[in-house]
């Protein structure tokens, strides 16, 4: 794979139709270390083949789901999301290749020169920051460079719709980033620069309303069909429409403006939730002194900055259809014998002690283990950004990387260092450091954490527990006392099938009919963790997941009202399930059951949840063994 | 006082009404105003209130052309939005405080709009009529000022404008409370309904049976029930009579009568109403004053020596001083119909009677009225007897321990604890259970555009911080609420405290166990 970096020239921030098809060479021996010599060389450098034989097969990839990004129950969400994307995508076969090219190369900015004191490292400018960026990766000389090439997200690729297509106006979600004077940053679908109109009628209202002194947070629309709208509706062609309701939310981040226009009938407190996410995602990338450019100029250009980040917030996107991370604001760990996550965490701790700020093991979007330098704490936000960052950038994957991040929970003015490495397609490691030139001290750590977990066999459990899955409602205990107490019999050991005849027995006495346990999620609010059961029958298909993630979504906005929650404890049943959510000191519990589900039962299988959950959370938690805060 | 709407009175509340189809071209916005209140702020404010609701309309059906912008939440005030009749827009505005408890369910607001404007109907006929038949909209503007301020005058303690708030969430604006009647009265009051109904010999007569502020029976349809019922415990009632102020809502006690002369409302109004015609040159209507009733002007009826209730609100037939008889449109039958109200104690009839049929006028009406004197006095007495002896007073729904709703919304009946008991309820509770209502209409409106209101089956038990258990139940277009204060703490004992009240007061509709 071509290690290679893109990056627009300064000037470029101006002009978004200049080449932006500029490859430094990672090996350059004559590099001229002048800012204009390298700013010459940049704006000569063509793009590379790859990049162009990718955009040819673009409708292919718009049917991929990129990266072994998610897990299977997230490829599924995100097939289900796209269904009426990839009715669109013959739509897509007149795309510019000259935007297409941009769009598949993301330009990290690399700040150095930063001193780091205390975790907090002061960025200059953002132009001045690229300069910099420059210079460092040509003294790095060796080092790799990279770009994050797209992964065929089918995100934003859809550049011919804009405002007035119709296909764009019934998309179910959009986002919108702008900025306060009204230019395009960021849209979901649709090409930014031709919903300049667009995104300045946004502005407008979210500025009219801050000239009366206040700030607008959300507008709703309800659909009453009268026999009147039915009549338009044959006139115009909107017999299949299915909008229900719409909500429009709005976040304002200093001169950030964040808008999605959703009718997915999530409540308010999530969208909003999801638009903050996104907005620290884009700080994750470039930190909030981005700020500053705007007190320079309001009329500031932020999307070259931006340039190929689509696929990160595509996922990102995506993530809020199937990641109870979005909301739950906790991280769920990979299920792990005990001593397989302590070996995983030993190693890791040995690390931080040599001036490393956090170390952090994954697997997808699971923690495997995680360390963090004294007195540092990571925040689950945080965690759910990085690696939503890292998993949506291929170029990751290829090789080895440093790349500066900002950690927006953490010190949203600084950048930090992340160093990262793949051990294999779902595995990867997480360096992060305040030092800008601490790659090969923070490659030999990796050196070390690699021996060990190779030695201890640790990469390998990780794949066994990828392919086991976590807890099965199938499984849980009719008595748990009379249970081991352990997921895993003992380390090395297969664990029994999940549909062995004996375990379905086990399932259904006692338990079944009615009363039948569908799902749950357990968090834990001291660890900041949860764990989620895997899907069961009857949620089998993918828009049965969908609608009990949103169920459990609506769940948790509804015990977390503001003001006067939250509730201690709530019983819903509608046509679709029970949901019973139970939230203590210690833990909130999330668990459906079927519909006709009786009461005392459903009850009881609640407090076996939470036993259960006891009995095994040394497989299903990260404990103790991190200094964090909390 | 009265219909002063200064600044000083409550820039808290904005409510306006607005045609879309009117001030098209650019400088002509004004016209597109009906009504605003307070009346006296700045054009520009009022314009841009306009403004903005005008463009999220707009911009809101460019996602859902069919949608129906409904309300726009800011950090610190709520828009609430009502499409009364098409293009015909009423929006509310109210301030968000914490503080001064202006804490509000957007769908009790809207009942708020909706309430004004079917009433207004009910007199005046649709708004977009008036506009039609008056293009200026002088017409229009002269009937709503007066017909809204006089309604927005129960509402007012003191200077203030009191909206209903999460302290009325165990109420149903826009329904019915009925009196529960044994079957011998009940057979009784059928045949009063007969007797009365037939007074005015052929013509298909519709009737309404009050007792204090609860409904006995109807012949209207419930869309219309709901409206005359409305405008009866506003105006009609012992109780409205006496205080002239209803006592059916406890937001209202205390408030006193606003006196609103019509000298303080030209005063107020004329002004900023005529300035619409004076500052444009498409009119030349200028200062000209309309004749106008006023249906919801304050102490404006009582009980004449026969029993009837009297106004003058509809003027005086010319060169008499006999008042005309009030009239008012049946949703249902498109008809105008003459109202003549019977008062006996707590009891009070009302019989709407075709204008079409009484060919003379007062003279019919007076004779409709003789024939009930004559044919009806002591059917009245035996009902009024019967029904005083069967009446339990003010917390005759009260139920220990409960503090309830109950919504029959095909019927728009609704049912609750009495005023008096929900107060003893914490600020917390109500709080929350406005919340919970807040969440449940959404599920409503829902069910309600896929047409499926009636399949909607949901329960919801919540436990709330502080230990009170909240409870919403929708099942076949029925809905109660319930606030358990002093329950015990597990979900099972709720769920039966519910059930024992759905087997005993609502022949088990929420039992479905």
């Amino acid at each position: 794979m071509h290690i290679s970096i893109a990056m627009p020239s300064e000037s470029s921030s101006d002009n978004d139709d200049q080449n932006p098809n500029a490859i430094l060479s990672p090996n350059s021996d004559s590099m001229d270390l002048s800012l204009d010599a390298i700013e010459n060389q940049l704006e000569s450098i063509s793009m590379t083949s790859q990049a162009e034989t990718r955009s040819s097969n673009q409708q292919e990839e718009q049917l991929t789901i990129p990266n072994g990004l998610l897990n299977e129950e997230s490829r599924s969400e995100v097939v289900d999301e796209f269904e009426e994307e990839l009715s669109n995508s013959n739509t897509k076969a007149g795309l510019s290749s000259e935007r297409q090219k941009k769009r598949r190369h993301l330009l990290v900015p690399v700040a150095a020169g930063m001193q780091a004191r205390e975790g907090a490292v002061m960025v200059p400018p953002v132009w001045l920051m690229r300069r910099l960026t420059m210079i460092q990766f040509a003294r790095l000389g060796t080092m790799e460079f990279r770009v994050l090439r797209s992964s065929g997200f089918p995100g934003n690729v859809t550049f011919n719709e804009d405002d007035a297509s119709i296909s764009w106006r019934k998309r179910k979600k959009h986002f919108f980033i702008l900025s306060h004077s009204g230019k395009p940053i960021y849209a979901r679908y649709g090409d930014e620069h031709k919903l300049a109109g667009f995104s300045a009628t946004l502005q407008a209202i979210i500025s009219f309303v801050e000239n009366g002194g206040d700030r607008v947070k959300v507008v709703r629309a309800w659909e009453t069909p009268t026999l009147e709208h039915l009549g338009k509706i044959a006139v115009i062609g909107w017999n299949d429409l299915q909008i229900r309701s719409l909500h429009v939310v709005f976040l304002v981040k200093g001169p950030i403006y964040l808008v999605c226009i959703s009718c997915t009938e999530e409540p308010y407190e999530s969208l909003r939730g999801q638009l903050e996410l996104l907005y620290c995602q884009m700080i994750l990338i470039l930190t909030k002194s981005l700020n500053r450019c705007f007190e320079k100029n309001p009329k500031f250009d932020m999307t070259p900055l931006l340039g190929g980040t689509d696929a990160v917030f595509s996922s990102l996107i995506h993530s809020f259809g199937w990641n109870p991370a979005t909301f739950l604001h906790a991280y769920t760990c990979l299920p792990l014998a005990y001593a397989t996550r302590q070996t995983a965490g030993a190693i890791l701790q040995d690390i931080t002690d040599s001036g490393i700020l956090f170390a952090i093991l994954m697997c997808r979007h699971k923690v495997i283990s995680l360390c963090g330098a004294q007195k540092a704490s990571l925040h689950p936000d945080d965690m759910l950004l990085l690696s939503n960052f890292v998993m949506s950038s291929e170029s990751f994957r290829t090789s080895e990387s440093f790349s500066p991040i900002c950690l927006p929970r953490y010190n949203p003015m600084a950048f930090l260092y992340a160093y990262v490495h793949y051990f294999d397609v779902d595995t990867y490691l997480i360096l992060l450091t305040t030092s800008s030139d601490a790659f090969y001290h923070l490659k030999d750590c990796r050196i070390r954490i690699e021996d060990v977990l190779l030695e201890s066999n640790v990469l390998s459990e990780v794949q066994r527990s990828m392919l086991d899955g976590g807890m099965h409602v199938e499984d849980l205990p009719i008595d748990p006392a009379s249970r081991t107490g352990t997921m895993f019999s003992h380390p090395g050991q297969p664990r029994p099938a999940t549909d062995s005849p004996d375990r379905i027995g086990d399932a259904f006495f006692g338990i079944g009919g009615p009363a039948g346990l569908w799902h749950f999620i357990y968090r834990s609010i001291y660890l900041d963790q949860y764990v989620s059961s895997e899907f069961s029958s009857p949620i089998n298909s993918l828009r049965q997941k969908k609608r009990l993630f949103r169920a459990y979504q609506k769940l948790y906005a509804s015990m977390h009202d503001k003001g006067i929650g939250p509730h201690k404890t709530q019983f819903r049943r509608d046509e679709n399930y029970v949901l019973l959510c139970w939230v203590t000191e210690d833990f909130e519990l999330y668990a459906a059951f079927d519909p006709l589900a009786d009461k005392a039962l459903a009850i009881k299988t609640c407090n076996r949840v939470c036993q259960w959950i006891k009995d095994v959370e040394n497989e299903n938690f990260l404990l103790g063994a991190s200094p964090f805060s909390w | 006082m009265g219909l002063s709407s200064g600044s000083n009175a409550s820039e808290a509340v904005k409510l306006c009404v607005f045609d879309l189809r009117r001030g098209q071209n650019e400088g002509q916005e004004l016209d597109k105003i009906l009504f605003f209140y307070p009346a006296d702020l700045p054009f520009t404010t009022q314009l841009s209130v306009i403004g903005l609701s005008e463009g999220l309309i707009t911009f809101t059906r460019i996602f859902s052309p069919e949608a129906a912008c409904d309300v726009i939440e800011a950090e610190m005030h709520s828009h609430v939005f009502y499409e009364a009749e098409p293009d015909i827009w009423m929006v509310m505005v109210v301030e968000k405080n914490k503080e001064s408890e202006a804490m509000w369910r957007i769908d009790a607001l809207r009942r708020v709009l909706k309430e004004v404007h079917t009433l207004f109907v009910m007199f005046h006929g649709s708004i977009r009529e008036l506009v039609d038949k008056e293009p200026t909209g002088g017409l229009v503007r002269t009937h709503l000022y007066y017909f809204i301020m006089d309604y927005l005058s129960d509402f007012f303690i003191g200077k203030k404008l009191h909206l209903p708030n999460f302290r009325d969430s165990l109420k149903e604006r826009g329904t019915v409370q009925m009196l529960t009647v044994g079957r011998e009265v009940a057979i009784d009051v059928q045949s009063l309904v007969r007797v009365i109904e037939s007074c005015a010999e052929n013509s298909k007569c519709y009737s309404l049976t009050m007792f204090q502020d609860l409904l006995v029976s109807t012949t209207l349809s419930p869309d219309d029930t709901v409206s005359l019922f409305t405008y009866a415990v506003l105006r009609l009632t012992p109780q409205a009579l006496s205080s002239g102020v209803s006592s059916w809502s406890y937001l209202r006690k205390g408030s006193t009568a606003c006196n609103t002369s019509a000298g303080a409302v030209m005063a107020n109004s004329c002004p900023s109403v005529d300035q619409y015609y004076n500052s444009g040159d498409t009119s030349p209507v200028g200062n000209r004053s309309y004749p106008v009733v006023r249906p919801l002007q304050n102490d404006k009826w009582s009980k004449g020596k026969d029993g009837f209730l009297v106004t003058d609100i509809w003027g005086a037939e010319f060169g008499s001083s006999i008042p005309t008889s009030p009239t008012i449109w049946l949703k249902q039958t498109e008809e105008r119909m003459y109202l003549c109200a019977y008062q006996l104690r707590s009891l009070t009839v009302i019989l709407l009677i075709p204008v079409s049929s009484v060919l003379n006028g007062e003279q019919g009406i007076a004779m409709v009225k003789q024939q009930i004197l004559e044919n009806a006095s002591l059917k009245m007495f035996k009902v009024e007897e019967k029904l005083s002896r069967g009446w339990g007073g003010e917390n005759a729904y009260h139920v220990s321990g409960y503090r309830y709703l109950l919504v029959d919304g095909d019927r728009y009946v609704s049912r609750a604890s009495p005023p008096g008991k929900v107060t003893t309820l914490t600020k917390d509770s109500l709080v929350a259970l406005s919340n919970l209502r807040e969440e449940v209409d959404s599920e409503r409106i829902r069910a309600n555009s896929d047409g499926l209101s009636h399949e909607k089956d949901l329960e919801i038990c919540i436990r709330a911080k502080n230990n009170a258990w909240l409870i919403a139940r929708l099942t076949r277009g029925k809905e109660l609420y319930m606030v358990l204060e002093k329950a015990n703490e597990t979900l099972l004992y709720a769920s039966d405290a519910v059930m024992k009240f759905s087997d005993r007061y609502c022949n088990g509709a929420f039992s479905l166990e």
